[in-house]
């Protein structure tokens, strides 16, 4: 990191109430049902859909690598920016300024928390809104290239910075 | 499609044993082995036997593991036309020369683990390496990278590798080489979206004699018709793209195919059980986790001057896996079989048969 900051001040939201449902992820289950708790659920269709709430309260904790705020009190990320098909997720997300430097490190950090908690069927998009960054595209495809994903992965320096993005800013992140 | 296709896939082999995504397969030009490799590092040997009394389909057993020593994922594996060479292609930036310690032992199919060794590393690429591959004549080796350069070398006795040329043509990552089945022509595919042909200047260095545009996002994999007049990309804007050599070093698009809901990650090439104006068989394979296979025909119709048909379509190849590459076996009586590598880091024999 060069210790440039793109956004030095950058408008922090209050937080919209935390959905009541407690995701299952977040429980510490996979979404394939516990067994022994219901045993019947066995058939396919029986499995409760996931929903854009859901996949929200997994990133809505995420730290701004600039800043002690979450990707959440920065509207970098919302619910209505997700977008759920069959086994595919695609989310959208805001860059705080349009040459914000950090968005691949952002949209990385949403990818590899989306990859740790999700099951493997789930095929995922993540992209920058439309308009909102310079350069939408090359962002864009960086991000969803699975070799450079797993080459970035494999960078040592590069997943530390990750993981302190990764660290939940605090509870609502308070300051 | 409203018509079924004709032919299926059977699932041949299905050999578990990588303990992280499987990137590649290769298939031994000479001897009856196919090798895998892996995120895990390390490389997988199968041999393989043709059906006898006791067994109608073709058997696989894991003979051997390299553990290369590569600090990184190994993206990419390439065997010399020799079959007794092995190059390895990881994203530490290096390029493994494996060889068995004793070649005059290699018949034995159930050779050891002890038995491949690394009797050269070449370094030089500054990022990950991603495609490794050997010209015909097994005299030359191309390496590529996210560095953006593509890498000629000329293969030298005792292992020994000198660097022919540095082909700084690409403006991103380097994603596929490949040589052309007969001459010294080198292809190779980008992030940059283009395909990019090199040959050798007797009396200067390697150059880039032709630039192929047309896909709309990345190139991941090149893959050359059997004889060598088509060239065949498959791309991250989810088509494929036929190229047809017109002139020496002329080639032209004339076909697009589609069939895949993600980046088709890799393409192959193959003879085919083809009848005699065939072309041979191509097989896609790609994010969607669906493996397609295509009869390619030269067609006299106005429509263009290649048909393709599609032969065999099957999803969920490696259930709800990524497939990241697909590869023909190159032994005539096995024309009908080929072999996938997955996210979920098995590796698939399949084989091609009438519904």
């Amino acid at each position: 990191m060069t210790g440039e900051i793109f956004n030095a001040n950058p408008t922090v939201y209050a937080l919209s109430k935390r959905s009541t449902r407690k995701s299952k992820f977040e429980a510490g289950q996979s979404l394939w049902v516990d067994e022994l708790d219901q045993p019947k659920l066995t058939d396919e269709s029986d499995i409760e859909p996931i929903d854009q709430d859901e996949i929200f309260d997994l990133i809505r904790s995420i730290a701004d690598p600039e800043h002690p705020n979450s990707l959440e009190e920065l509207r970098v990320v919302s619910a209505e920016q997700i977008e759920i098909g069959h086994n595919h997720i695609l989310v959208e997300f805001t860059p705080t300024v349009p040459h914000c430097g950090m968005s691949t490190l952002i949209g990385l950090s949403i990818r590899v928390r989306l990859m740790r908690s999700l099951p493997q069927r789930f095929k995922v998009d993540i992209r920058v809104k439309p308009g909102s960054h310079q350069s939408e595209l090359a962002v864009n495809k960086q991000l969803n290239d699975k070799e450079r994903v797993a080459a970035a992965l494999e960078n040592a320096t590069l997943v530390g910075t990750l993981e302190k993005c990764l660290e939940p800013v605090g509870e609502h992140g308070s300051l | 499609m409203d018509v079924d296709p004709p032919y299926k896939l059977e699932l041949v082999a299905d050999l578990q044993g990588h303990d992280e995504r499987a990137w590649q397969v290769a298939w031994n030009p000479i001897k009856p082995l196919l090798a895998s490799c892996s995120a895990d590092k390390s490389v997988r040997l199968y041999s393989y036997r043709a059906p006898d009394h006791g067994c109608n389909t073709v058997a696989f057993s894991h003979v051997g593991t390299i553990p290369t020593g590569h600090t990184k994922t190994v993206r990419s594996i390439a065997w010399a036309p020799s079959g007794n060479t092995l190059a390895t292609g990881s994203f530490d930036s290096n390029i493994g020369i494996w060889e068995r310690e004793d070649a005059s032992d290699s018949e034995d199919a159930g050779g050891k683990v002890a038995d491949w060794e690394c009797v050269t590393l070449l370094e030089g690429h500054e990022t990950e390496c991603k495609s490794v591959g050997y010209s015909s004549s097994g005299t030359l080796l191309a390496t590529c990278s996210r560095d953006k350069t593509v890498w000629i070398w000329e293969v030298k006795p005792d292992a020994d590798f000198e660097c022919m040329g540095v082909l700084m043509e690409h403006s991103q990552d380097v994603k596929c080489v490949a040589w052309h089945p007969s001459e010294e022509i080198l292809a190779s595919a980008s992030y940059d979206d283009t395909i990019k042909l090199y040959i050798d200047d007797p009396s200067e260095d390697w150059y880039c004699f032709l630039t192929l545009s047309g896909h709309k996002s990345t190139v991941w994999s090149l893959a050359w018709s059997p004889r060598g007049s088509y060239l065949a990309s498959s791309s991250d804007d989810l088509t494929i793209r036929i190229w047809k050599r017109v002139d020496e070093h002329t080639w032209k698009f004339v076909l697009e195919l589609k069939g895949h809901e993600r980046s088709i990650y890799s393409i192959s090439w193959g003879a085919g059980r083809a009848t005699s104006e065939g072309l041979g068989w191509l097989t896609t394979t790609g994010g969607d986790g669906k493996i397609n296979v295509w009869e390619i025909t030269e067609s006299p119709s106005s429509k263009g001057p290649l048909a393709a048909k599609l032969l065999a379509s099957t999803s969920g190849a490696h259930d709800v896996s990524d497939i990241n590459s697909v590869s023909w076996c190159p032994r005539p009586d096995h024309a009908d079989m080929f072999a996938t590598a997955g996210d979920d880091g098995v590796v698939k024999v399949w084989r091609v048969v009438s519904q």
